[in-house]
């Protein structure tokens, strides 16, 4: 099975972690990703804020490098997620024209709901050699994967579950709780850091009162903002992990997840250790 | 509106009402028209307002905005902070009863705003908007270091964040990413950015 895959900026910046733990879990899954040629920037958020027509025009030649390639898109970031899913959808109402030639089939996933599907987590499951039993998490999905409902193609908008699945597929206690699509306001930090840090302290204060030890996401700027806020937190610490790191340790290789925690303010090597996950 | 809805009492024929957006070019039907949002089905039971994460930081509240659409009250809605705060979260739009896309107007005024002389009332988050634009227009990639410098070389960004405290905790920050080696220091290209910048250029109408 062979997918595109598209990156984002963030994966080959501060999220280099994400990028490799994303091409590790694949090749365990035995899928192949292969990487759009020469792709560019989503323009998220600022393309959309100030020019719509940008926002549409970005994605769209990734959209049509993606649909040259012949296979469906993969994205692991939720925010590129929401734009691809934008410019193809403004694309088809013929809202702007674009010299590029996108078919209708062209299919953009968001990698948590690839990876939820039946069979992926049959294979997940087949994969695994060690389940993460006792390890209370809660999952955060954050605003861009499931919001607006009309283009992520979420029914399950208010109470969304890829990420309950595919944590409950390798044996972790998923708790439930309210804040799965609060915005954490990544996207405000730069400006007003009062407006981000009171919506990323009140998502990690529920995140505790909900009794999790660790948080689960699949968008790498509610994990660098969730993470970053917690430096300097000492041992009282929630970490946050994409999903899958979750699936890299479940599938034993903890050698690449040792090395990627290291990239962590909220180290989660003790609690890993102590609920006896890692050694 | 027509004389048919006058009453048959009535002597004299009554002048015809103007109603609003009746003449097509009021900011509504202007807004309802470019957006596609029903903003005239608003009854304003302000669940956007309720739903919305930063509302308190907003001076005119996401029902206001949709009030303000209607009333056609421009220069307020392109000078107020709310456009500039607002994260683009949707979920006003997704628990509006009557399916008002308020996150897609929020955006499109942010977006006239941008476009218009009004000064933006939250300068600096306007300014790094822009910022991002013209580092992603260079390089076709979005680099977060390269980002940061180039905004904090903007016109009087670094004395407003001296002035706030905001430049120390940034430096810390900064600090403490390089530490963990998570800065890219040289910046990704991605030469597909010309192909793209010549596509709209053409789309603005401009001839290269």
């Amino acid at each position: 099975m062979k997918l595109s895959f598209y990156p984002g900026c963030s994966l080959e910046g501060m999220a280099r972690d994400y990028s490799r733990s994303v091409v590790a879990v694949f090749q365990h899954l035995g899928i192949e990703l292969v990487e759009i040629d020469d792709w560019s920037c989503c323009g998220a958020t600022a393309a959309h804020s100030l020019d719509e027509m940008m926002a549409v025009t970005l994605p769209a030649r990734n959209l049509a490098m993606a649909d040259k390639l012949g296979l469906d898109m993969v994205t692991s970031c939720a925010n590129c997620f929401n734009r691809l899913r934008f410019s193809q959808q403004k694309l088809r109402e013929k809202t702007y024209d674009v010299p590029w030639k996108i078919s209708d089939e062209l299919q953009v996933h968001d990698m948590t709901r690839f990876a939820a599907e039946p069979a992926m987590i049959k294979r997940i499951k087949q994969r695994m050699v060690r389940p993460l039993s006792g390890l209370k998490l809660v999952c955060y999905y954050g605003c861009q994967m499931v919001r607006p409902p009309k283009i992520t193609g979420y029914a399950d908008y208010e109470n969304p579950q890829t990420l309950d699945r595919i944590a409950d597929a390798v044996g972790a206690e998923v708790l439930d709780w309210s804040y799965k699509s609060t915005c954490c306001g990544a996207s405000i930090g730069i400006g007003r850091k009062e407006i981000q840090d009171s919506l990323t302290l009140r998502l990690l204060a529920k995140a505790r009162q909900t009794g999790a030890e660790a948080i689960v996401v699949s968008c790498p700027l509610c994990q660098a903002n969730l993470d970053m806020i917690q430096r300097g937190g000492g041992r009282d610490v929630l970490p946050v992990f994409y999903f899958t790191e979750l699936l890299t340790l479940a599938f034993g290789d903890d050698k690449n997840a040792r090395h990627w925690f290291k990239l962590r303010f909220a180290d989660p090597l003790p609690l890993l250790l102590a609920r006896g996950v890692m050694k | 509106m027509s004389e048919k809805n006058t009453p048959a009492t009535d002597p004299a024929p009554a002048r015809p009402r103007t109603l609003i957006g009746d003449r097509r070019d009021h900011l509504l039907s202007r807004i309802e028209g470019e957006t596609g949002a029903n903003i005239s089905a608003c009854y304003q039971c302000e669940r956007c307002t309720n739903a919305c994460p930063v509302s308190f930081y907003m001076d005119v509240k996401p029902h206001q905005v949709i009030r303000h659409v209607q009333l056609g009250w421009r220069e307020r809605l392109l000078g107020s902070a709310t456009i500039w705060v607002c994260l683009s979260c949707e979920m006003c739009s997704t628990y509006c009863p009557n399916e008002v896309a308020v996150a897609s107007v929020i955006n499109h005024l942010r977006n006239m705003a941008f476009h218009s002389s009004i000064a933006p009332k939250e300068r600096l988050l306007a300014v790094f908007h822009q910022t991002f634009l013209e580092e992603l227009h260079r390089y076709g990639r979005v680099n977060e270091l390269w980002l940061m410098n180039a905004f904090n070389r903007k016109p009087g960004v670094l004395r407003e964040k001296i002035k706030s405290g905001a430049l120390k905790h940034e430096l810390l920050l900064g600090l403490a990413l390089w530490r963990k080696g998570k800065l890219q220091l040289v910046p990704r290209r991605s030469k597909a950015i010309e192909e793209i910048k010549a596509v709209y250029r053409r789309q603005r109408g401009e001839v290269d």
